[in-house]
């Protein structure tokens, strides 16, 4: 079988457990930024939910492809229900899991773009031209590095690292510009953590149990982004 | 006051919090001095905010006038919404958005 990296069989089923956690917190935020776009109709929260169920989308693809790895039962049904697709002597092919990575990260380093575009932005520039090429360039950058990402994950930690370094320098000016507002910083710290989690994934050929260590700041970080949500949802009238 | 450009969602705000702020009720023209927006800016909003049942208008008839004054009425769901938004505000401000 194909795998992009080894992880430490003990933790097998925890990360999906973890990546389940994290899902449901990117599926609230969404559609938390939904229901403002629909009363605001302003575009950037459409783009920030629709980030946010990328991210949903991406960790839906990695729980689907991880169980099917780490389960026999799961790698069965998934070989009957794939049988006319890839054939009887193409069970678990490594085009299956080609593909199912590609489409992870795929999906991963398109949400965290967007949601660097729109921390970035100010107001509308969204909509302007210039700003559509721009990002229709980056998504063939990132189509590109999600393929090589495939031979190579450390390309795909690397990009996300870089982006998340981004999305962090940009959160931490909105924590200054907001005259250091405590939940500008928790989201500027659940970030931070996201991104530390990513840095430990590129080592992971080094050491596999940094893995474990990287899904706990990832699983961390978007606690701390669910903490920040229920505050502002939890704010007196 | 600052010279910023004010989002949608905040002109909608500025809007409902005068009325809230009068008890509720408030003529047009009182409104659009005290949410500061033209007149035909302010009918294009105040037609949304019908429809989106956050307010509703009411006409009472004048003695002095022939035509019916009108007078425009905050409504329970315009008053969740002012939660609401201050809830959204709070999201908003934390993500940058």
């Amino acid at each position: 079988m194909y795998q992009l990296f080894f992880t430490p069989q003990w933790f097998n089923g925890f990360d999906l457990v973890f990546e389940g956690i994290i899902l449901i917190i990117a599926l609230l935020i969404a559609a938390y930024s939904w229901k403002i776009y629909k009363f605001s109709r302003e575009n950037k929260f459409a783009y920030f939910s629709i980030a946010f169920v990328t991210i949903a989308l991406s960790f839906i693809v990695k729980i689907f492809t991880h169980s099917v790895l780490y389960f026999f039962s799961v790698r069965e049904a998934a070989a009957t229900v794939l049988a006319p697709l890839t054939g009887t002597g193409l069970q678990f092919a490594d085009l299956f899991y080609r593909s199912a990575f590609f489409i992870q990260m795929f999906l991963m380093l398109t949400a965290l773009l967007l949601i660097f575009f729109i921390a970035q932005k100010s107001r509308e520039r969204l909509t302007k031209l210039h700003e559509v090429s721009q990002m229709a360039l980056f998504v063939y950058l990132i189509f590109l590095i999600s393929f090589v990402a495939n031979f190579n994950y450390v390309v795909f930690y690397l990009t996300s690292t870089v982006i998340l370094g981004l999305i962090v320098v940009q959160y931490y000016k909105n924590y200054l510009n907001a005259n250091c507002n405590k939940n500008t910083f928790n989201v500027l710290l659940g970030f931070l953590f996201i991104l530390i989690g990513n840095l430990f994934f590129v080592f992971v050929y080094l050491y596999n149990q940094l893995y474990v260590i990287g899904e706990v700041f990832m699983l961390i970080g978007f606690l701390i982004l669910l903490r920040t949500y229920q505050k502002s949802k939890r704010v007196q009238s | 006051m600052t010279n910023k450009r004010r989002s949608r969602l905040e002109l909608i705000y500025d809007i409902l919090l005068s009325i809230q702020n009068k008890g509720g009720t408030i003529k047009p023209t009182h409104l659009m001095y005290k949410s500061n927006l033209s007149h035909k800016l302010l009918n294009n909003y105040l037609e949304e905010l019908i429809g989106k049942e956050l307010i509703l208008i009411e006409e009472i008839p004048s003695r002095k006038k022939k035509v019916p004054s009108k007078v425009i009425n905050l409504t329970d769901k315009g008053s969740g919404f002012l939660a609401e938004y201050r809830r959204m505000r709070e999201f908003t401000d934390a993500f940058g958005l």
